[in-house]
């Protein structure tokens, strides 16, 4: 890994810290239907992330799409302990905010997560809006 | 945005964790969307009912809401469920009937009705002006465009969070200025039925997404008009739209529909042409009148072997109109009440073609049931279920 720090801002949607590896898509995201809620793996047909688990990853998706009931399927992975540790946004949808309000995942919006490689350990932090890159995937 | 001295209190969790994170959505939707405080509401209508959609993974939100402490604060109502009380529950697992009575209970316990329908306005029709938090895009642009009531398109757990507070952030169609048509549309042909509304309405929701148009020329029943809006708020974000100029007009971008339009949608929308095995009328759930006609064609008909033929309302609309039941019932039909085809597993019952009179269902049947769709007025409907 090569160290290539650098912090990215965005804006606070749900406020909390952590540290974690990155899982980034370029596709929307829809958490009913998208992702299995027992096992937390992304099953939706086509997409970038399809047989990824999100357990304890730092999620970066551009944003949400589909039903309001994917709020509740986010609070169920956490529950049950496969939910992502932390969620960033290029625009936050309310389906996700959410879901991240009520499961308590932090969670910024409008970073450019192109920036982002699916590998890289980052820092997010909720209060600040911000995501910093701690060390970059090989 | 601002909050009263008790908002605050709830908010930090004075009142217990129900109205704490119900408080947390409100605030942080308000914050993202520009409202400047929260505002009582009349009612609020709730999605996220139906166990075919909701699955196990909302049960322990609802189980958590419920047992700590959570209480509607306003008139609340549900959306249909994925049962019936007699048709279906034998016709399905035991455990989807527990599934799916469970969450009607949980809901209960908040003190939330089990109006299981998405036409909540028959029940108690809110007045002009008041301020609700519904759910359910079919009664969200039927509440703002035809009753002229004020709400935002909520999501399940928005509407939710404000039935348990009792208010909902001010922003969106919550604000006059925020209810101006900004687009006009100019109805070149003449919608000859129920379904010419759906279809047009599919079209313009493509077209416009989520802007708020004028249509000239719109002069249908509120039937119509609900057909209009359900299948606007499906193939695109409508939330409102006006059948006639307001007083402010300015010079606004114009499109036109045209009948080429409405049968280019009619011919997207049917996926097949074969006899269908199951006919489904009331989507939107049938509102008196509805049900009238559908007893009046059936008057003397029956309905054909290896077909079926719902009729989906509410069971305060069946109940008062008992007469036209017995006659839909004698012709072979079933009147269902609680549920609808969008919402339960029509599949498992073997039915593989479906035809309806209603374009929202039409446009969301094939991805949501798997089943393929023909889309057609009622009279046509119920003679390709009926044997004479």
């Amino acid at each position: 890994m090569k160290t290539a720090k650098k912090t990215l801002r965005g804006r606070s949607i749900v406020s909390g810290h952590c540290r974690g590896t990155a899982l980034v898509s370029e596709k929307p995201l829809s958490f009913l239907g998208g992702v299995d809620y027992n096992t937390g793996v992304v099953i939706e047909k086509g997409h970038d992330l399809k047989g990824e688990h999100l357990k304890d990853k730092v999620l970066c998706f551009p944003t949400g799409h589909g039903s309001t009931v994917g709020s509740y399927v986010l609070y169920s992975l956490v529950k049950k302990g496969f939910g992502p540790k932390a969620i960033v946004n290029q625009v936050a949808d309310t389906v996700v905010v959410v879901g991240a309000i009520i499961a308590e995942i932090p969670m910024v919006d409008q970073i450019d997560i192109k920036q982002i490689r699916t590998g890289d350990i980052v820092e997010v932090n909720g209060d600040k809006g911000t995501v910093r890159i701690a060390s970059k995937a090989d | 945005m601002y909050l009263t001295k008790q908002e605050e209190r709830m908010l930090d969790g004075e009142y217990g964790w129900a109205n704490q994170v119900s408080m947390k959505i409100l605030v942080r939707l308000g914050d993202l969307f520009g409202a400047k405080r929260l505002i009582p509401i009349q009612s609020a209508h709730l999605s996220g009912v139906s166990y075919k959609h909701l699955g196990d993974a909302a049960i322990e939100f609802l189980n958590e809401l419920a047992t700590q402490g959570g209480k509607a604060e306003t008139l609340a109502t549900l959306n249909p469920s994925s049962l019936d009380q007699q048709i279906l529950p034998k016709r399905y697992s035991k455990e989807r009937s527990a599934k799916q009575g469970e969450i009607i209970e949980l809901y209960g316990k908040m003190r939330i009705q089990p109006t299981l329908t998405c036409t909540p306005y028959y029940l108690q029709t809110p007045k002009a002006g008041q301020h609700l938090a519904w759910a359910e895009s079919s009664a969200v642009v039927y509440a703002n465009s035809v009753l002229k009531t004020w709400t935002n398109r909520e999501g399940a757990p928005s509407a939710l969070a404000a039935a348990l507070v009792g208010k909902t952030p001010n922003y969106g169609l919550h604000q006059s200025e925020n209810r101006q048509p900004n687009v006009q549309v100019k109805l070149e042909t003449e919608p000859q039925t129920e379904t010419d509304y759906g279809a047009i309405g599919i079209h313009l929701g493509k077209l416009l997404k989520d802007k708020i148009p004028t249509i000239f020329g719109l002069r249908g029943s509120d039937d119509e008009l609900k057909q209009l809006g359900a299948a606007m708020a499906s193939s695109g974000m409508t939330a409102l739209f006006y059948a006639e100029a307001p007083s402010k007009s300015e010079k606004l971008e114009t499109t036109s529909v045209e009948a080429k339009d409405v049968e280019q949608v009619m011919s997207s929308l049917c996926t097949t042409d074969q006899t269908p095995d199951l006919v489904f009328i009331g989507c939107p759930h049938c509102s008196i009148n509805e049900v009238k006609k559908v007893a009046q064609a059936l008057e003397g008909r029956k309905v054909r072997k290896n077909a079926e033929l719902w009729i989906c309302t509410s069971r305060y609309v069946k109940e008062r109109v008992k007469n036209y039941v017995g006659v839909i019932e004698r012709a072979g039909g079933h009147v269902l009440c609680d549920t609808c085809v969008l919402v339960t597993w029509i599949k498992d019952l073997g039915a593989d073609t479906l035809m309806t009179n209603s374009a929202k269902t039409a446009f969301y049947a094939p991805t949501l049931n798997e089943v393929d769709v023909t889309l057609k007025p009622l009279n046509k409907c119920l003679k390709a279920v009926c044997r004479n």
